[in-house]
């Protein structure tokens, strides 16, 4: 009996031994204050009430040389300062850089640095600090990297306020790409390098292991706790350079807790106050219904394309293309798929700075499709050549856009053949014209805040074989067209250039230009202040690059109207 | 007996082999490039390049498999491309979470289910059996999530009185780790207020989680003792008189349990695949839910991980299960000490 009594017990050790030997179990919530001591105090009940929570997709970056996602970018504005800040009319207005001056050739950028903001750590904020963090995001090269490498050739501080950055070529809008560059502080990086590993050779990890849990920001927030795969806390820093307005949050909290049924019961309890742009519709319904909650929906400089491959027969050629645009029905997807979304006018975001609003979009037409088809060279028989199309598995939503081309396009006697794929195959198809489909459904967003970024990205040649396209255009004249109105440096001159590529483009017909995404989230617009939704009622246009809209310093929070 | 042992520890192991050789290939097929995942469509090549390399996805896959297995048994899972750290830290952080809801879900479903199974047999075809079947059914045909749903609504939505999400509050403070396991590790601090709170947050999760095996249980319990309850030796105990409760407890209960140990023991094995989804409902940072989120982000270290944990956990309750069986049933024993 003993033995048994024993057997059993030995057992049940086993299942908890394998809890028991994994000390350490909360090794990946080290926090930050101020003075970046490790141990932290909690928040108290009643501070709780002066908190502004959100969430978001995960995982959660925030490191500035590492994070580029939209809960990363969401978290770096929050506790980390870039050169320049956005405005909401497309602009950037000074911040961290006072000022900044343009040689004659546009290759010398030379920026005058504040001298009076402090980091967390409560050390000055030096041009040395901008000139090391722009070199460390090169060394790494992710995150929001591609927008400097190949552009910035070094970063130096010739003194404690100026820094001065050589670029390779002329690249007109720099000055608009530096509200994604975020000054850590070279010190406390320093300090934290892991040197176990020789992946940046003397500066070891570059601080990127301790800068996933830990903060070396200036911004209006320190990160107070992160929980990875869990939440990032951040506190208000009373020492922040621009000061505090009455009732701004105390606290923010990001966190990944997108189920649907969590985000609601969250929003239903008063435990959230702002949710995620991932929710389904009908979630968005449901809370819009709650007391004190609203909708917010605004124009976020996303678009959704249905990219034709003008190198892949029967879509290489010009009619047969303009053939499937007209025969497309954009109403249909804008009234009942994706309601709210606006029609696209060209392939530039309608918000983006350099968008060309006069361009007349392609509409549902179907005797001008019909017109088209005739002047094509696959006129006699269009049945006997099958349209490969992708769709991109993790949006559901696009399936209906497929099935409702393929409906459309059997009016022209066309054939579709769908087919859904992971986006990760999506990517590798995009590495070859013959493996690109003659359509793919895919989402694309600027990487800064100026019609130069799609135009870039979306069709010069230099990104063909990427997903971002799939149209390969590979066409000189645009190409030429696009270097030119990149290298130019006045502003107003290079978006007149721009204007004019959109011209070009749009009468090529590469793509299916669907519609301008809108970023919708649910608010607790009865308790806190929040700018894009006071800016909506009063009827008010802005434009919030990718994160900034959810820059906590500018939201206010009244506990007493919860 | 030693060497019944010995062979079942061989297969053990060869199983874990086998498994390690599945997840491994299931991770090579899924499409996509989890280097090019992990930095983000815009990374510049070389550097996804030098991540690939980092990671020996450049390698052939029988070397990525060697040089995997070989940093396994020296407990170096390799990095997370998720949390970009070493796997056996994210490993160190999530499982005492998810043995601590299992444990609890497990505990309560042995006990529910067997005490269920009792009072329906002691009052067969009375109102107290009908609802317990009734209960039995409905938890048998609906899978955990939906009980997840069902739960936040009605006790986070409807009438507010658990949280719905998390471990513990964010005003609370985190025990100091001993076992990783929140509720002992506030228990051995001697901190109530933290064991309460972090009580409660187990408690929907744990329930949804265990509803389906408690059902099961108590089904198999009633229906094995009004089995036993016909038998000779049975009958004959009560021509002797013996007292009904002394023949339930003392004489039905024992034999009768032994299938419902061996379905408990699937079910207990089931609970860790259930919890993916449970904690991705109540964003329960556990195992469960980091190994789906290593699934979404194609994370093939931490899946390979979260995959030969559970298998490796599996392997433990089946022994356990074992012992269990040998204890009630004699004939086991007699046989070399397992079934």
């Amino acid at each position: 009996m003993k033995r048994r009594i024993l057997a059993l017990l030995l057992a049940a050790c086993m299942i908890f031994s394998l809890a028991a030997c994994t000390p350490g179990g909360n090794s990946a919530a080290p926090a930050n204050t101020p003075s970046n001591n490790t141990e932290t105090e909690k928040p108290k009940q009643d501070d709780m009430l002066s908190i502004i929570r959100m969430t978001s997709d995960w995982p959660t970056y925030f490191d500035p040389a590492v994070g580029s996602d939209f809960s990363d970018s969401i978290t770096m504005i929050n506790i980390y300062d870039p050169l320049v800040f956005p405005q909401i009319d497309g602009s950037v207005a000074p911040h961290i850089a006072k000022e900044w001056m343009i040689s004659e050739d546009g290759l010398t950028y030379t920026f005058k640095i504040r001298d009076d903001v402090k980091f967390h750590s409560g050390n000055l904020l030096k041009a040395s600090d901008v000139a090391f963090s722009m070199n460390r995001m090169l060394a790494i090269g992710e995150g929001y990297a591609y927008l400097y490498k190949g552009v910035v050739k070094e970063a130096v501080a010739t003194d404690d306020t100026t820094v001065v950055m050589k670029l390779e070529k002329p690249f007109g809008p720099f000055i608009s790409s530096l509200i994604r560059f975020m000054i850590v502080e070279e010190k406390l990086v320093m300090e934290h390098l892991d040197k176990s590993t020789n992946t940046y050779g003397e500066f070891g990890d570059y601080g990127k292991q301790w800068l996933l849990t830990h903060d070396a920001g200036s911004g209006p927030y320190f990160a107070k706790e992160v929980k990875l795969e869990e939440y990032v806390l951040g506190e208000k820093f009373e020492d922040y350079f621009l000061g505090w307005e009455e009732n701004a949050p105390k606290y923010f909290k990001l966190s990944g807790a997108v189920e649907p049924v969590s985000v609601r019961t969250a929003m239903a309890n008063k435990e959230l106050e702002i949710t995620d742009e991932i929710q389904p519709l009908e979630n968005y319904n449901t809370m819009d219904t709650f007391e004190g909650v609203d909708l917010v929906a605004y124009e976020s400089g996303t678009n959704m394309n249905l990219c034709l491959n003008t190198k892949k027969p029967p879509t290489d050629d010009i009619h047969f293309r303009k053939a499937m645009a007209y025969a497309f029905d954009y109403e249909t997807v804008l009234q009942q798929i994706y309601p709210g979304a606006k029609r696209c006018h060209g392939g530039v975001p309608g918000i983006l700075p350099g968008a060309n609003r006069d361009i007349v979009p392609y509409e549902y037409n179907l005797e001008k499709a019909k017109e088209e088809l005739a002047k094509s060279k696959y006129a006699n028989d269009p049945s006997k050549w099958n349209i490969t199309m992708s769709w991109c598995a993790e949006v559901p939503e696009q399936e209906k856009i497929a099935l409702l081309l393929q409906a459309n396009l059997a009016a022209l006697g066309i054939n579709i053949e769908i087919t859904k794929k992971p986006f990760g195959s999506m990517i590798a198809d995009a590495q070859t014209i013959e493996t690109t489909p003659n359509a793919s459904l895919v989402n694309n967003s600027p990487s800064y805040f100026e019609a130069g970024a799609m135009l870039k990205t979306r069709y010069h040649s230099s990104s063909t074989g990427t997903w971002e396209q799939m149209e390969w255009l590979q066409n000189d004249e645009v190409d030429a067209m696009i270097e030119d109105a990149l290298a130019t440096t006045d502003r107003e001159e290079r978006m007149e250039k721009y204007k004019k590529i959109q011209v070009v483009i749009n009468d090529l017909c590469p793509t299916l230009w669907l519609f301008d995404w809108v970023e919708k989230r649910a608010a607790q617009v009865g308790y806190i202040d929040w700018n894009p939704y006071k800016y909506l009622k009063e009827g008010k246009s802005f434009v919030y690059p990718m994160g900034y809209s959810l820059y906590v310093r500018d939201m206010k929070v009244y506990p007493e109207k919860r | 007996m030693l060497v019944n042992w010995l062979k079942r520890i061989g297969t053990y192991l060869l199983v874990l082999l086998g498994l390690s050789i599945l997840v491994f290939i299931i991770g090579r097929v899924i499409p996509g490039d989890p280097a090019r995942q992990a930095l983000g469509p815009r990374a510049p090549e070389e550097v996804v390049q030098a991540l690939r390399v980092e990671m020996h996805l450049d390698k052939p896959y029988v070397t990525q498999y060697v040089l995997w297995l070989k940093g396994a048994l020296k407990l170096d899972l390799g990095k997370s491309l998720m949390t970009r750290r070493p796997v056996i830290e994210d490993v160190k952080e999530f499982l005492p979470a998810t043995l601590e809801i299992v444990s609890i879900s497990a505990l309560l479903m042995a006990v529910g289910g067997i005490l269920l199974g009792i009072l329906s047999t002691k009052y067969s075809d009375s109102w107290l059996d009908g609802i317990i079947r009734v209960i039995s059914y409905l938890g048998i045909v609906s899978p955990a999530f939906v009980w997840a749903i069902i739960f936040m609504l009605v006790f986070g939505y409807n009438l507010p009185i658990f949280p719905t999400t998390g471990r513990i509050g964010l005003t609370i403070t985190a025990p100091p780790t001993v076992t990783g396991m929140y509720t002992i590790d506030y228990l051995l601090n001697g901190d109530i207020v933290g064991f309460k709170d972090a009580l409660a947050h187990l408690v929907l999760p744990s329930i949804a989680l265990m509803l389906g095996g408690l059902a099961q249980a108590a089904r198999i319990t009633r229906s094995s003792m009004t089995e036993n309850s016909t038998k000779d030796y049975i009958l004959a105990e009560q021509a002797y008189g013996i007292p009904e409760r002394k023949i339930l407890f003392n004489y039905l209960l024992k034999p009768s349990l032994i299938p419902t140990v061996s379905v408990l023991s699937l079910d207990m094995a089931s609970l860790f695949g259930s919890a993916f989804l449970v904690e991705q409902l109540f964003n329960f940072p556990g195992l469960s839910r980091y190994g789906m989120q290593a699934m979404l982000n194609k994370d093939l270290n931490a899946i390979s991980a979260v995959v030969m944990i559970l298998g490796i956990v599996f392997i433990i309750v089946n022994i356990f299960i074992d012992i269990v069986v040998a204890y009630l049933d004699p004939r086991v024993r007699l046989m070399g000490g397992g079934n």
